[in-house]
C-alpha cells in the first residue's frame, strides 16, 4: 500500500470518525423498499427487500440460458409503469441480450439479441423503447452501439453509433434524451431518442489527453488503441438529469466526479474523489441536492452535498469492490451492491441517507453488479 | 486523498459533433416536459399501407391529433420491426430491402402526465408493408442418370431462383408431354410407363424448366443381391451389392433400385419396433437380432436376401477404482498424464467457485491424492489442458474479479514438489477463455466465445500471440478447439465443426497463418465440443461433433438434479473436398451430451446427467449407435455428500492406461475400470 494510499485512508477515517456528530440517528424504516439485484457471476438476479423486518432475500431468480456458462447478468431496470424489469446478458454465442420479465412473478417473458456485452439501459416513459449501450467490454477498440429495443415486442429496432466501450444510461425526465459515456472516448453523449442519433458529444478532461497517464481503475482495457488518443477520465457513469439541468460524470480513471450542465453543455464543477477511489456508478436525489458514488477501488460510498460541493461522507463498504447504487423513491435510502472478489458473495448494502449511515446489509450471489429500485408495486 | 475539493471551472471541457446551440434552446430540449396542455390522442399516418418493390422507397406522412381533433406539432418516431427488410427514418422515408411482410411503427411520444406510471406511448400506429418478392428467372430440373428405363420409378426435383439470384422453394406444378411414357408423382417420384420420350416440365409462378426423358425399353430380367446368409452383429455396417442385369447377365446401368426389410425376430424379443435399416447407397444395419430380409426392388423386379443379426454382447460392467472428491464447490475438466518424474498426475478445474486448479498423483488410481492445489484470480478455470512433454499446464481463467481474464501457465514438470506459476496472459483475452488447447509448442485459447489466438509457448513463461482464427459469419461463435495431425477443429455452434489448417493440411498453414478448410453443421446448432479421430478399423477420418443444451429447467445451486439435451453426431471428413458428412449419431434419451474422447475405436462420452457413457465406434457408423447395441457400458457417479447430492453430471473423461479417468461437475475426480459382467447382457435388446 503506497504512501499516499496511507494518508488518504487516514484522511477517510478522521472524516467518518467527525461524520456521527453532524448526522442524525438513522430512523427505522415504516416501509418495505425493494430492489432487483444481478449477480454477474451467479447468473442470477436477487430480489432484495428492506424495510421493518430487516434486509432479506425473498428471491432468488436463475437468469440466462447456458446454466454451465456464465452468462453475466449486468445491467438491469424497470419500465416505467413498474410492471416488467429488463436484465442485460453481457456473453452469448458470441451476442449478448437484454430479456423481459414480469415484475413481482418474475415470469420470463421475452428477449432480443443485441450486440458485444450489453449492459446499462433505460427506458424513454414517453414512447416506451428500451436503450441498451453495448459495452463490448472484451472486444477490439472500436466504436460500438446503443440498440433501441420495442418492449412490446422485444425487437431490436435501430442501433445508434456510439463510441468506445458506452457505459452508463440514464434518461430525462420526459424520455427525450439518453445520458451516456464512451469510457475509452472521455465523452459524454447526449441521445435524441426521437430520432436515434446522438444530439451532442462533450469530450471531459484533459485536451490533448495526457499520453503517460497511468491506466488504473476499471479492468478490461488492454490492448493496442490503434493510434487513438489514450482515455484518462474513463467515464463509467452519467446521472438522469438533476432538476436544474445536470448531470453527473464518474471518472473512473482520474478518480473524479463531473458535473455538467446541460444548458451550456459544460462542465461546470469536477469533485475530486482522490487518488485511488475511482468513482463507477453513481445516483442523485430526486431534487438533486445529494449524490451518491461508489467507489471501485477505494470500496467506499461516497455521499456529496451537491449544494455545496462538499463530501459529507464516504464509508467504507463490508466488502469490496463497490458497484451500483439507487437512491429510493421517497430519497431516504440508498441501496448500494459490493462485487465482492473470487468465491466471495456479493453484498447488498442500505444506507440512510440522512445519517450517511449504513442501515442494513445482506448478501447475494457472486459479483453483485447492477441494481434497480422497485417500490414494490406494479 | 480523499478530498472533499471542488473546481467551479473545469480544466478543459468542449463539445463536438454538433454545432453549438444557445443555451436556452438545449435546456428547453434536454429538460422540458413539452408544454402543450393536450395530450395526442390520434395519429395518422398516410399511406396506412405500402406495397413496394426490392430497392423501391415510400414517404410516409404523420399527423398527431388531439382530443378536439386539431393537429398537433408533435414528433412522430418512426421504426422497422424488420429493418433488414424494410428501413425507415426518423422523416418517415420509407426503403424496401428484402420481400416478405413486414411492419413499421408510427408513435407520438406522450408528453405530459406523471412519466413514472407510463409504460409506452398510447398513439401509435402500425404500418403494414409488403415487399414483393421478384419475379423467378428460371426454374431448372435437376439432372437425371443418363439411362431411363421403362417401368421403374425414381426421385425427381426441380430448383427455382429469382431475379436478385436468390434461391426460393416454390410449389412446383408438375406435368408431362406424354403421360403415357413418364409422369410425376404428387411425391415427386418420376414414373417411366413406356418406352418412348418426353419433356417434363417444372412450373412456378409461370416459370418452367424442363427435362427431356428418353425412357428405353427396360432390358433388366432379374435383380442379383449380395451378401446372402451371412451373420452380423447388431450395429455392423453390411455393405449390399444389388444390381438389374439384362439376359446376358450384364449389370444395367443406372437402374434405380429400392431396399425394404422385414425381420422375424427370436421370440424373446419383444416389441422390437423398427429392426432394421437400409440406406439407399446399400448400407444395411440391424439394431435388434433377428432374421433380416432385405428386398430389392425396380422395374417390377424383385430379389432378397437374408442377414441374421446376432446380439453385439458387448456390454462391460464397471468397478470404481479410485476418487478425487471435490464437494464444495462444481468441478470442471480434466487432464491426466504422465509425468516427467514417471508418475502420473491429473488436473482438474473448478467452477463457479473460487478460481482453483487441483492437481492429483494419480500412479495408483486406487490412491488417489491431492499433490498441490493452485488458485488463480478467477472464478471458473473451465478448461484445463498440458502440454504434450509433460512440461507445462494450462488453465483458462473466466469470471475475474478485475474482469481480465485470460489463462495460466503452470510448470507441472514436477506436481508433487508443487505447481508453480510461470505465466499469465490476457492480453486481449480479458472477455474469458473458455477453452484451451496445446499442440506443437502452441497454446490455442478461445477469446471471448470469438475467435481462437494462437500463442507461441515455446517458453511458456513468455507465451505470445502468433495468429489468430476468427469466422466471418454473421453472429458467429465459438466454443472449443482441439488440435489433432496439425489441424485444429473447432466447434461452433450454428457453424458446426470448422476444421482449419495449421500445419497439417495441404493449404500451407501454420500456426501464425491458420487457412481454413472447411465445415460441417447440422440443423440444431448446438455444436459445442469436436474430437477428430482416424478409424483404426476403417481408416476414416471421423469427427464427433457432440452438442450441448439446456432446454428444461436447471439450478446449479438447487437440489434437484439437473438434466441436459443432446447428443454426439458422427461425421465421415471428406479430407480431399474438405467436407464432412453426418452418418451416424449416438443419442442417449433424455440426457445430454459434453465432453468426449475417442481412442482405440472406443468413444467416452461425459453426457451429464447420463453419465459416463462407453461406446464401440468399430467398423463403419450409420444410424443410431445407442439403439444398436454399441453401448459398452455406462456409469453414473453419485455422492450423497456432493454438491449436489446424488446428481451424476458427468463433464468429461478421458482413457489413460486402461482406466477412465472423469469429472463430475458435482462431486470432483473418479477413476473407473471397465469388467466383464457376470452375465452377458446385450443392452438395448427389449427382452
Amino acid at each position: 500500500m503506497t504512501r499516499l494510499r496511507l494518508l488518504a485512508l487516514a484522511l477517510a477515517a478522521s472524516l467518518a470518525l467527525a461524520l456521527p456528530a453532524i448526522a442524525e440517528d438513522p430512523e427505522p424504516p415504516s416501509r418495505n423498499y425493494f430492489v432487483y439485484v444481478c449477480a454477474e457471476s451467479d447468473d442470477t438476479v436477487h430480489l432484495i427487500r428492506f424495510g421493518p423486518g430487516g434486509t432479506d432475500e425473498i428471491d432468488r431468480i436463475a437468469v440466462g440460458s447456458f446454466p454451465t456458462e456464465t452468462e453475466g447478468p449486468h445491467g438491469i431496470n424497470l419500465s416505467p409503469d413498474g410492471r416488467h424489469w429488463f436484465l442485460s446478458i453481457a456473453h452469448g454465442m458470441p451476442f449478448g441480450s437484454v430479456h423481459k420479465y414480469e415484475t413481482g412473478t418474475n415470469e420470463w417473458l421475452g428477449d432480443a439479441t443485441l450486440g458485444m456485452f450489453p449492459a446499462t439501459m433505460d427506458i424513454s416513459p414517453s414512447t416506451g423503447l428500451l436503450y441498451v449501450v453495448n459495452f463490448n467490454l472484451h472486444g477490439d477498440m472500436v466504436p460500438s452501439t446503443i440498440s433501441v429495443v420495442e418492449t412490446g415486442t422485444m425487437i431490436e429496432v435501430a442501433t445508434i453509433d456510439t463510441g468506445v466501450m458506452p457505459h452508463g444510461a440514464r434518461m430525462n425526465a420526459d424520455g427525450t434524451r439518453l445520458y451516456s459515456v464512451n469510457m475509452m472516448d472521455d465523452e459524454l453523449v447526449e441521445v435524441d431518442t426521437l430520432r436515434f442519433e446522438i444530439a451532442r458529444r462533450l469530450a471531459l478532461g484533459t485536451d490533448p489527453p495526457d499520453p503517460h497517464a497511468h491506466h488504473a481503475g476499471m479492468g478490461g482495457m488492454t490492448g493496442d488503441m490503434g493510434g487513438m488518443r489514450m482515455p484518462v477520465v474513463k467515464p463509467t457513469w452519467a446521472t438522469k438529469p438533476s432538476p436544474d439541468g445536470k448531470v453527473y460524470v464518474a471518472g473512473n480513471g482520474d478518480s473524479a466526479i463531473y458535473e455538467v450542465d446541460l444548458g451550456s453543455w459544460e462542465v461546470s464543477r469536477r469533485f475530486d474523489a482522490g487518488p485511488g477511489e475511482n468513482p463507477y456508478n453513481l445516483e442523485i436525489t430526486s431534487d438533486g441536492s445529494l449524490l451518491v458514488a461508489t467507489y471501485k477501488s477505494g470500496n467506499r460510498v461516497a455521499f456529496w452535498d451537491l449544494e455545496s460541493g462538499s463530501l459529507i461522507a464516504a464509508p467504507e463498504t463490508t466488502r469490496r469492490v463497490p458497484h451500483g447504487v439507487v437512491v429510493t423513491h421517497d430519497d431516504r435510502y440508498a441501496i448500494v451492491t459490493l462485487e465482492g472478489v473470487g468465491g466471495e458473495p456479493g453484498t447488498v448494502e442500505v444506507y440512510d441517507l440522512a445519517a450517511a449511515e449504513r442501515v442494513g446489509e445482506v448478501n447475494v450471489g457472486k459479483q453483485a453488479g447492477g441494481i434497480i429500485y422497485w417500490n414494490g408495486e406494479n | 486523498m480523499l478530498s472533499q475539493s471542488v473546481n467551479p471551472i473545469p480544466p478543459v471541457a468542449r463539445s463536438r459533433g454538433r454545432a453549438r446551440l444557445p443555451a436556452w434552446i438545449v435546456a428547453s430540449m434536454a429538460l422540458a416536459v413539452p408544454a402543450a396542455a393536450q395530450e395526442p390522442t390520434e395519429l395518422v399516418v398516410t399511406p396506412s399501407e405500402l406495397s413496394l418493390e426490392v430497392g423501391e422507397t415510400a414517404q410516409l406522412q404523420a399527423e398527431v391529433r388531439d382530443a378536439s381533433g386539431a393537429a398537433m406539432d408533435s414528433q412522430v418516431v418512426f421504426f422497422s420491426r424488420a429493418r433488414r427488410y424494410v428501413g425507415v427514418t426518423p422523416a418517415g422515408m420509407v426503403e424496401a430491402h428484402r420481400p416478405g411482410e413486414h411492419t413499421l411503427i408510427a408513435l407520438a411520444p406522450v408528453g405530459d402526465g406523471p412519466a413514472d406510471r407510463r409504460s409506452e406511448a398510447s398513439v401509435r400506429v402500425e404500418i403494414p408493408v409488403t415487399v414483393a418478392w421478384p419475379p423467378l428467372a428460371s426454374v431448372d430440373v435437376a439432372p437425371l442418370p443418363s439411362s431411363l428405363y421403362a417401368g421403374t420409378s425414381l426421385p425427381v426435383s426441380a430448383a427455382a431462383t429469382d431475379e436478385s439470384g436468390a434461391d426460393r422453394k416454390p410449389e412446383f406444378a408438375w406435368s408431362s408431354s406424354d403421360a403415357s411414357v413418364a409422369t410425376v408423382s404428387e411425391h415427386g417420384m418420376l414414373m417411366l410407363h413406356s418406352e418412348g420420350s418426353a419433356t417434363i416440365t417444372a412450373s412456378a409462378e409461370g416459370v418452367r424448366g424442363t427435362a427431356d426423358l428418353s425412357v428405353a425399353a427396360n432390358p433388366a430380367v432379374r435383380i442379383e443381391v449380395s451378401p446372402d446368409g451371412i451373420e452380423a452383429r447388431t450395429g455392423d455396417v453390411v455393405w449390399l451389392d444389388a444390381s438389374a442385369r439384362d439376359s446376358a447377365g450384364n449389370a444395367v446401368p443406372d437402374y434405380p433400385l429400392q431396399y425394404a426389410v422385414f425381420t422375424r425376430t427370436p421370440p424373446n424379443l419383444v416389441a422390437p419396433g423398427a429392426a432394421a435399416f437400409v440406406e439407399p447407397d446399400g448400407a444395411f444395419v440391424a439394431e435388434r437380432a433377428g432374421l433380416h430380409t432385405v428386398v430389392v426392388s425396380g422395374g417390377g423386379l424383385t430379389a432378397r436376401t437374408s442377414i441374421r443379426a446376432v446380439p453385439r454382447n458387448i456390454r462391460k460392467d464397471w468397478e470404481i477404482v479410485g476418487r478425487g472428491p471435490v464437494r464444495d464447490r462444481h468441478t470442471s475438466d480434466l487432464w491426466v498424464w504422465e509425468g516427467l518424474d514417471g508418475r502420473d498426475y491429473a488436473v482438474t478445474g473448478t467452477w463457479g467457485a473460487d478460481g482453483h486448479a487441483y492437481f492429483w498423483d494419480v500412479t495408483d488410481p486406487s490412491s488417489v491424492h491431492l499433490v498441490d492445489t493452485v488458485r488463480v484470480n478467477a472464478r471458473t478455470v473451465n478448461d484445463v489442458k498440458v502440454s504434450p512433454d509433460g512440461k507445462f499446464a494450462v488453465i483458462s481463467r473466466e469470471g475475474a474479479s478485475d474482469r481480465k481474464n485470460g489463462l495460466v501457465v503452470l510448470d507441472v514438470s514436477n506436481p508433487t514438489d508443487g505447481v508453480r506459476v510461470l505465466s499469465r496472459y490476457d492480453d486481449q483475452l480479458t472477455g474469458g477463455v473458455h477453452n484451451v488447447f496445446v499442440a506443437d509448442e502452441h497454446i490455442y485459447a478461445l477469446s471471448a466465445g470469438r475467435r481462437y489466438d494462437i500463442l507461441n509457448a515455446e517458453d511458456p513463461a513468455n507465451p505470445y500471440r502468433v495468429g489468430r482464427f476468427e469466422l466471418d459469419t454473421p453472429g458467429h461463435g465459438i466454443h472449443d478447439v482441439w488440435v489433432h495431425e496439425g489441424i485444429a477443429w473447432s466447434s461452433n455452434w450454428t457453424d458446426g465443426i470448422v476444421a482449419v489448417d495449421v500445419g497439417g493440411g495441404d493449404l500451407g498453414g501454420a500456426p501464425n497463418d491458420p487457412k481454413m478448410i472447411g465445415s460441417f453443421t447440422y440443423p440444431s446448432g448446438w455444436n459445442h465440443a469436436g474430437f477428430p479421430y482416424r478409424s483404426q478399423s476403417t481408416g476414416k477420418m471421423l469427427v464427433f461433433a457432440g452438442d450441448e443444451n439446456f432446454p428444461w429447467s436447471f439450478d446449479p445451486n438447487g437440489e434437484l438434479p439437473d438434466r441436459a439435451a443432446g447428443w454426439v453426431h458422427i461425421a465421415e471428413w471428406d479430407e480431399d473436398g474438405g467436407q464432412g458428412r453426418e452418418v451416424a449419431r449416438y443419442q442417449v434419451p433424455e440426457a445430454g451430451s459434453h465432453n468426449l474422447w475417442v481412442e482405440d475405436d472406443i468413444l467416452y462420452v461425459g453426457y451429464y446427467n447420463g453419465g459416463l457413457r462407453v461406446v464401440d465406434v468399430s467398423g463403419d457408423l450409420r444410424g443410431d449407435l445407442y439403439t444398436q447395441g454399441r453401448e459398452i457400458a455406462f456409469f453414473e457417479p453419485a455422492d450423497p455428500d456432493g454438491h449436489k447430492k446424488n446428481a451424476p453430471f458427468v463433464w468429461g473423461p478421458q482413457p489413460f492406461k486402461g482406466h477412465i479417468f472423469l469429472t463430475d461437475w458435482n462431486s470432483g475426480l473418479w477413476v473407473v475400470k471397465l469388467v466383464d459382467p457376470e452375465t452377458p447382457r446385450n443392452m438395448g435388446e427389449p427382452q
